[in-house]
């Protein structure tokens, strides 16, 4: 397997350029955005992966980009960012089909582990 | 027409939820980016140790949006405390300026998630008002909500504020499309501002649709 490419979607634009940055360190290829049309459009032109998204965000959020990528990306991995003290919306993103979900504050290590199941790369592999 | 007292305590309490939560939310996401900012720091002092040279300018990048992250975070504590202050008084002498100021701030994430964004002008001088100003600022909360509802695609709020006389107004407006006007929903809003001994005015014009909210000043 090549290095996996990620693509992370955040309105936090703070949040989604340095977990990109952190992954890339890892060795993953990673890609970083702040909205849903931007990152729809990036996958409907290239190929990634795993899709790493918040679930609130202005303008498409994250629960309606899962609607979307179902539809056209059925077997990508998308693995759900939230905010919320209560896990409701990231459920309701599990039963839309995400492989799983991360609380706020990330831990990236967490993440990196779910990167590695959702793709079924052992994590003592090259990313 | 004024609220019945047991509908007026739910909505302050709903209004103080409202207003609690969104800003549980922000620094939830402030803290995050602390952390993430704080992570890349540490990953790259790990690699330094093993040989990778350190970028110093990146370093000082990085210490920098640290800096500017707990800024905001404290801002945000400090707007909150001050609203969360206003609802302990029924009747205060306070600057309409600092507090339009204040609750524009803290709906900006509210206004952000529905795919728009506040435009805030305020004069340069105070406003004295003594008034309500938990309710003023529920009265601002709802306008925005309203207004909202009818807004074009992508379209800004606009918040203004000015003073003739002996009294103040607060205009809120955007372009709204064409006959999506706000009709029975400001019924509510009318009721806070006549508790206030204010009014409510509600104005089309060539597309932007205002609701400007009067109150006495000192």
């Amino acid at each position: 397997m090549g290095r996996l490419r990620i693509l992370i979607v955040d309105d936090e634009e703070d949040l989604a350029f340095t977990m990109a940055e952190r992954l890339i360190l890892r060795g993953f290829r990673c890609e970083a955005m702040t909205n849903g049309i931007d990152a729809l459009k990036a996958l409907s032109e290239e190929h990634f992966d795993v899709l790493v998204l918040d679930v609130k965000m202005p303008g498409i959020d994250g629960l309606q980009m899962m609607t979307e990528i179902r539809q056209t990306h059925p077997d990508l991995p998308v693995i759900l960012i939230t905010g919320h003290g209560s896990a409701a919306d990231a459920e309701r993103g599990m039963r839309a089909g995400a492989f799983d979900y991360i609380m706020k504050p990330i831990d990236i290590e967490r993440v990196i582990q779910m990167i590695h199941a959702s793709t079924g790369a052992k994590k003592d592999e090259k990313p | 027409m004024n609220e019945a007292h047991p509908r007026r305590g739910q909505r302050r309490l709903a209004f103080f939820g409202r207003i609690g939560a969104d800003i549980s939310h922000e620094m939830r996401n402030v803290l995050s980016v602390i952390g993430e900012y704080a992570g890349l720091l540490d990953d790259l002092l790990v690699l330094a140790e093993t040989g990778r040279p350190l970028d110093h300018a990146r370093l000082k990048t990085l210490t920098k949006n640290l800096a500017a992250q707990v800024k905001k975070g404290t801002e945000t504590t400090e707007r909150f405390n001050r609203f969360s202050h206003t609802a302990e008084e029924q009747t205060a002498s306070f600057d309409l300026i600092a507090v339009v100021e204040d609750v524009a701030a803290l709906v900006q994430r509210h206004v952000r998630l529905e795919g728009h964004r506040l435009e805030v002008e305020l004069p340069n001088r105070e406003i004295r008002v003594t008034n309500n100003a938990f309710d003023l600022q529920y009265a601002v909360f709802a306008a925005v909500g309203i207004l909202l509802k009818c807004l074009e695609k992508d379209e800004p709020v606009a918040v203004k504020v000015d003073a003739e006389g002996s009294t103040a107004a607060l205009s809120i407006s955007g372009r709204a499309a064409a006959g999506d006007e706000p009709g029975g929903r400001t019924s509510r809003l009318v009721a806070v501002m006549n508790e206030l001994g204010g009014t409510v005015n509600t104005s089309w014009n060539d597309g932007t649709l205002s609701l400007v909210l009067a109150v006495p000043t000192d």
